[in-house]
């Protein structure tokens, strides 16, 4: 590392510097002195070469927002830093560097090319965000472990990689080792690798690199069952019946329920708890297809309505476009007329006629646009209608299903009821003859406690039930009304934005005209 | 005969009953063939007056039937069956008179049956048994309409000796196909032939048709190739409106007002039609023949196809002469008197008043159809009408008892030998490979592939008027061609020629339109538009304009329209290419490219060079209605300091949707006319390319037409020279090579081996003795060679001795002529004497060579081997 300009003080990024560099770098020859006469914003360059600066720290550089290219090599950089906001980058150099780890460049997504040739590197990571990665350039650098080479089988566009000049390139079987592992490469250490030598090294590595792609497929396999199932689940939210097609809600109600544990091992409870059960499970099954199925109807009402909506928006916007070809065709024979046209009256009649068909032309697109607008909101009321009712109809069905839950277990509290009372009697007498936990039979002290214990419990499962109707029909409510209000937002932005746009055309046909009269007026 | 009796009494009956009917109300009588009997008698003269007449008009038909008589066939190469009957068909005669006679006796006003005519051997032949089902190797073949094309263009037509009657010859069908001439009759004969070997349910028909029909006289038709196919329009499913469709907008119009407008398109709609309506019939009248006196009595013969087989939904006739088919509702078939195939032959008894249009072709019904044979076809009888079914089933039974003893057995095999068509044949199809059709308003002519040098296969000509005189169009076929010409249509009205090319023509040429071969004149080139590199699809052109239209390029460009001006003149020089034309606009429109946001992909650009103007307009938003555009103007001013003013902001003025903060600057501006003054350059060098490329097209074409080369397909081996000249390599290769081994083959050992005793294993010391015997008869054999040679030598030295002794004793008294004679004598021998010497030198040299090479072989020979290893 001994560079000649090593005795220069390390410099910093700032504004004068970054200028200087892109004044350089920007237009050349008759585009200069436009530019010079505009001056040219950091956010228009797309390309900056900042080579031998000695700059020590990246700074400033957030306002290339839009930057492609950029070169910082041969510099005495430490750290990667300062880059977060060049989104757009696909080209970056930072080679002959001081650079000892790689950092900071996770939202680079867009980046092709890396060259960090000639720093201190020894490890490869940190790259996981550059996906588009096509060329890496690690050479002379501190790398030293084979097993870095497998972390970079992730990049599937990678086709060029220089490792030469590392620890690692000494190794005997570098080579063959790049080329099993890393199949798709192309050029190694800026060197075609031959098709032999891919053989070479498949063959040699063969059982290695079957295993390593076992483990790699079978966690393939298992993010995408995760995937999968959290794609059902979302799906099911989306009806909003998650979990209601099991023995989930049951579960949970014995779940916190302790009286309700210890008593489940009176004589006779366990049968009747597992009917209970089977019944319950059968209802929440019923309520979870139901659920489903509404979704599916709400889906297709949803669906049609966009397409015709879309249809009707689409038809209006050929009449639009159609009605304004017809006008421009019309409108540059116009221009030529009035152009040619010397006598002054017959100018002023043109220009008259002119700014007639002007504003007639913004009465068809404005007549236009509101016949749409009043299509629409009719449509849109009437989905309106009629997604209200659906949802309704679904609540209120489901509120049904509920009050059977309820029902149920109003009926298996009564049963739990009459089988504590008789246990208790039993107790109480001595005529048990089963044995009972300690924690249960302390609640057989008398009436009042297993009364109010299975109380207690019952009111408990009464919670739960309530507590899943009040989500369930609270979230369908509340995503009725959002979709209602985003077509009523949405339809009214769509409005203003065509209102503003046919302004915004006429203006400027207006404007075309005026200058015409001035020009005249002038000559 | 009972049921036909019955039958026949039946329809006296009823026809007496009508007939007291007609006599009541003097109607005139309708029946065809009724009128015939009845009114030939009175009109004998004026027929002939009219036959004469008529076969005045035939003069268009250059075959004379006496062309195609029994004399200009050669019968002495015919085999047995076509020469005499065998005992079966000799039966089949009988049980046939039989039936005439009896069909006779019944039928009295009735013609004579068509049963037995004589063969091209004079021997009477059943007609059922001439036809000979044969299944073609060709698969053009397979199905009826190619079929019947064939016949009628393989064929040429003779027309019948009598028009009135069945022809009293039929030959079999391998003579026609070999003089390729026949009547009606040979036609459905071999027609049918086909048809039935290919599984079709096609019979014979003797009947009555129209005078057109007899004569093939197609003048009357229109021609099939000029009919317009109708496109179908296919009508747009409905959608059902979905239920959030829009409503449309109110409809503010009068309906009142609606109404009397409809009202009043009607009526002139209705005026119209009415007015098309009288001038079509004005037409047909004009067009409409006169009245054929023969009318309904003229013979023709054609072929039925039945439904049922080979999945024909419908029966239908096929008019053998011509190819066409018809139903069975065509007013051109006036009557069927009998009909037949391979197995049997029935007899109409079906009344014929109203054409064939009420026939029922139940043959099973034996009240409508009287069959000769019993056994053969009763599968037809229809069992929709079961009463009749189960009276039909007593008949049968009936009949059966009745006539089981003579009549139960089957038609003989055909007589006719296997029907051939060699490939050579079938490729030529037309008589000496050319067929004219003279259609209505329409003439077809047609080639065979390669008889023309042009490659011309088919050429309709389209007439104004019904004389043909004035030619409408031109249009021809052509196959084989190497610049794959495939037809060539001329309007000779409007002077436009429209060549049409299938894929492959060198410059990816589809269709070329145009009035003249002249440059910078109308025209229309469209191209295949996957063989070209720039995805040309169409270009056009005018003497002020060129239009191109692109598709599936990488830029996107799908159109550009390039105007010219004036050509500026210069001295000397005006051809196009040294001096171009100048341009004067340039349109360029582009596909969305979707991978550029609307706003910066340009949709249309304008190069207006003169004006040094550049219009630009881009493409639309999805969910917008106006577009961006800019238009750059380029003019290279000076300030007041003399500085040249790069870019002002008037030199681009520009509409945005919506405006971005960018494309204001002056910098954006000045790239982007940069950009575009670079692709303008571009745009006119292309426009320059493609005019060079119309003038090398229009270069091409004309060599193309003059050379008219054609392509033979390598797997033609008849004419393709060079697989010709291979194959006869191969086939040269192949001989010597046999040669060779039969040569190989020669077994020196042969004889020496056969003095052994046989089937006995050699000892070694017979094999020594076969060794030394094979080599010293090989000795004796050269010694032999070398003392004859010797020995003519010796003759030859004693001879021109003696001569020349002879000559010198009588020097003196020879004349000049025996001098010379003398002279060429010796010059001769000495020539002989040499070649004996050095044969006798070769000799020399060559026997202890071939000595050798017969030991060395006898060494090696397979058989002696073992025998001589122990002495080597």
């Amino acid at each position: 590392m001994n560079r000649p300009y090593n005795s220069m003080e390390p410099r910093v990024m700032d504004e004068d510097m970054l200028k200087l560099a892109v004044g350089e770098q920007g237009p050349r020859d008759e585009a200069r002195q436009l530019a010079r006469q505009e001056g040219i914003l950091f956010k228009d360059v797309l390309s900056l070469r900042l080579d031998f600066q000695n700059i020590l720290r990246i700074d400033g550089l957030w306002q290339f927002e839009n930057l492609r290219k950029l070169q910082l090599d041969n510099n005495i950089i430490e750290k990667i830093e300062g880059l977060e906001h060049l989104v757009h980058l696909v080209w970056l150099d930072l080679s002959f560097n001081n650079i000892e780890a790689i950092e900071g460049l996770d939202t680079l997504v867009n980046l092709e090319d890396l060259s960090l040739f000639n720093n201190r590197i020894s490890k490869i990571d940190s790259l996981d965000g550059l996906v588009k990665l096509q060329v890496l350039s690690l050479g002379n650098n501190n790398i030293s472990h084979m097993m870095n080479i497998i972390y970079l089988r992730q990049f599937k566009d990678l086709r060029t990689l220089s490792l030469s000049g590392n620890p690692i390139a000494e190794a005997e079987d570098y080579k063959m080792f790049i080329c099993a592992y890393l199949p798709d490469l192309v050029y190694l250490d800026f060197r075609r690798i031959d098709d032999h030598m891919k053989e070479l090294a498949e063959i040699k590595y063969q059982y290695a690199i079957d295993e390593l792609k076992q483990r790699e497929h079978l966690i393939q396999v298992r993010l995408e069952e995760e995937q999968a199932r959290r794609e059902e689940l979302e799906e099911h939210k989306a009806a909003f019946v998650e979990h209601l097609n099991g023995s989930f809600l049951f579960d949970s109600m014995y779940a916190e329920d302790t009286e309700g544990n210890k008593l489940a091992h009176l004589p006779g409870v366990s049968e009747l708890l597992q009917a209970y059960k089977d019944k319950f499970v059968i209802i929440c099954l019923n309520i979870f297809e139901y659920g489903l199925k509404q979704q599916e109807k709400r889906k297709v009402e949803l669906d049609t309505f966009k397409e015709c909506v879309q249809e009707a928006i689409q038809e209006n916007q050929e009449q639009g476009k159609h009605r304004i070809a017809k006008f421009e065709e019309k409108h540059l024979l116009n221009l030529n007329a009035i152009r040619d046209e010397s006598e002054l009256s017959s100018f002023e009649m043109k220009i008259a006629e002119y700014s007639q068909d002007v504003s007639e032309l913004f009465n068809v697109l404005m007549t236009l646009e509101m016949q749409l607008v009043e299509q629409l909101e009719e449509t849109i009321n009437m989905f309106e209608r009629n997604i209200t009712d659906l949802v309704a109809l679904f609540i209120e069905n489901v509120q049904s299903l509920m009050a059977q839950c309820r029902d149920l277990e109003n009926h298996h509290h009564e049963k739990l009821l009459e089988i504590a009372i008789n246990t208790l009697e039993k107790i109480l007498k001595g005529e048990l003859d089963e044995d009972l936990p300690e924690d249960a039979r302390a609640l057989f002290v008398d009436k009042d406690t297993i009364v109010n214990a299975v109380g207690t419990s019952h009111d408990l499962h009464l919670l739960k039930i309530d507590n899943r109707e009040d989500e369930l029909v609270t979230r369908t409510n509340s995503w009725c009304s959002h979709l209602v209000d985003t077509i009523h937002k949405d339809e009214i932005t769509r409005n203003r934005r065509r209102v503003k746009e046919i302004n915004q055309y006429i203006d400027h046909m207006q404007n075309e005209l005026d200058n015409l009269e001035c020009s005249e007026i002038i000559d | 005969m009972e049921v036909l009796k019955e039958k026949v009494e039946e329809e006296e009956a009823a026809e007496r009953e009508e007939a007291a009917v007609r006599a009541e109300r003097g109607e005139k009588m309708t029946r065809p063939v009724e009128v015939r009997r009845e009114e030939a008698p009175m009109t004998q003269e004026m027929l002939r007056d009219l036959e004469k007449k008529l076969s005045d008009i035939d003069l268009a038909i250059p075959e004379k039937p006496s062309t195609f008589t029994k004399d200009t066939i050669d019968i002495s190469n015919l085999p047995v069956s076509y020469q005499s009957n065998t005992l079966k068909e000799e039966h089949l005669l009988q049980v046939a008179d039989n039936f005439s006679r009896q069909y006779n006796h019944l039928c009295p006003d009735r013609v004579p049956l068509f049963l037995h005519p004589l063969n091209e051997c004079e021997v009477p032949k059943f007609v059922s048994t001439t036809i000979r089902p044969t299944l073609m190797p060709y698969p053009e073949l397979y199905n009826w309409d190619t079929c019947a094309q064939f016949v009628s263009d393989f064929l040429s037509m003779v027309p019948l000796p009598d028009p009135l009657k069945p022809p009293p010859y039929l030959y079999s069908s391998t003579t026609v196909l070999k003089y390729q001439k026949g009547n009606c009759f040979d036609y459905s004969t071999l027609l049918c032939s086909m048809l039935l070997g290919a599984g079709y349910d096609a019979y014979c028909v003797n009947g009555y048709a129209s005078q057109d029909m007899c004569q093939m006289d197609l003048t009357r038709d229109v021609c099939p190739l000029t009919l317009k196919h109708q496109e179908v329009v296919q009508e747009k499913e409905k959608v059902p409106p979905k239920k959030y469709t829009i409503k449309p907008p109110r409809d503010l119009t009068s309906r009142f007002e609606q109404e009397q407008e409809t009202k009043k398109q009607e009526e002139t709609k209705a005026e119209e039609q009415r007015r098309l309506r009288e001038e079509e019939e004005h037409l047909l009248d004009v067009e409409k023949a006169k009245t054929d006196p023969l009318h309904g009595l003229r013979v023709h013969s054609w072929v039925l196809v039945l439904s049922g087989k080979r999945e024909v939904p419908e029966s239908f006739f096929i008019d053998s002469l011509t190819a066409r088919s018809y139903s069975n509702q065509d007013d051109h078939f006036l009557g069927i008197e009998s009909l037949w195939n391979h197995k049997n032959y029935w007899v109409n008894m079906q009344d014929c008043w109203n054409c064939c249009k009420d026939l029922v072709f139940d043959l099973g019904d034996p009240v409508r159809w009287e069959y000769l044979l019993l056994g053969a076809e009763k599968s037809h009888l229809s069992l929709t009408e079961e009463e009749e079914d189960a009276l039909n089933d007593d008949y049968d039974v009936e009949n059966l008892g009745k006539e089981d003893e003579d009549k139960s057995f089957d038609m003989p095999s055909s007589w006719v030998e296997q029907i051939e068509i060699s490939p050579e044949a079938f490729e030529t199809r037309c008589p000496n490979g050319k067929k004219v059709i003279q259609y209505k308003r329409a003439k077809l002519e047609k080639w065979a592939p390669y008889l023309n040098s042009n490659g011309l296969v088919c050429c309709l000509t389209t007439y104004e008027d019904l004389e043909c005189t004035e030619t409408l169009e031109i249009k021809e076929w052509f196959q084989n061609r190497e610049d794959m010409l495939e037809l060539k249509h001329i309007n000779k009205r409007t002077g436009l020629n429209i060549d049409y090319f299938k894929p492959g023509h060198p410059q990816a040429l589809r269709m070329h339109s145009y009035k003249s071969m002249q440059p910078e004149m109308d025209r229309v080139m469209e191209f295949y538009d996957r063989a070209r590199v720039d995805g040309l699809v169409k270009r056009e052109e005018t003497p002020k304009t060129m239009t191109e239209y692109y598709r599936g390029r990488a830029d996107f460009l799908s159109y550009r329209h390039v105007n010219f001006g004036d050509r500026v003149k210069k001295l000397a020089l005006n051809s196009a290419e040294s001096n171009p034309r100048p341009m004067v606009k340039i349109t360029e429109r582009f596909d969305r490219n979707p991978e550029k946001p609307a706003d910066e992909d340009v949709a249309e650009r304008v190069f207006l060079i003169l004006d040094e103007r550049i219009q630009l307009r881009y493409h639309c938003r999805d969910d917008h209605i106006t577009a961006s555009k800019r238009e750059f103007l380029r003019r290279t001013e000076v300030d007041s300091k003399g500085n040249k003013i790069v870019m002002t902001p008037d030199m681009c003025i520009s509409f945005e949707v919506e405006p971005m903060e960018h494309t204001k600057k002056l910098l954006y501006q000045y790239e982007a006319m940069m950009k575009l003054r670079n692709e303008e350059k571009l745009s006119r060098h292309q426009a320059w390319e493609s005019e060079l490329e119309v003038l090398e097209i229009l270069k091409l074409r004309e060599e193309e037409e003059e050379e008219h080369k054609l392509t033979i397909s390598i797997y033609d081996t008849k004419r393709n020279e060079k697989s010709k000249e291979y194959r006869e390599a191969m086939e040269r290769v192949m001989h010597e090579e046999h040669l060779r081994q039969m040569e190989a083959q020669l077994d020196y050992l042969a004889p020496f081996l056969a003095q052994l005793p046989p089937n006995e294993k050699m000892t070694r010391w017979q094999a020594m003795r076969v060794k030394d015997e094979c080599l010293s008869d090989f000795k004796q054999r050269l010694i032999d060679k070398a003392n004859l040679i010797q020995a003519r030598f010796e003759k030859e030295t004693q001879e021109l001795q003696k001569k020349q002794q002879w000559y010198q004793e009588n020097q003196v008294t020879l004349t000049a002529e025996d001098e010379d004679l003398y002279l060429s004598y010796c010059s001769q021998a000495m020539f002989r004497i040499r070649i004996l010497e050095q044969r006798l030198n070769r000799h020399k040299e060559l026997a202890p060579l071939k000595y050798l090479a017969l030991e060395e072989k006898l060494y090696k020979d397979p058989r002696l081997v073992e025998f001589m290893k122990v002495f080597v």
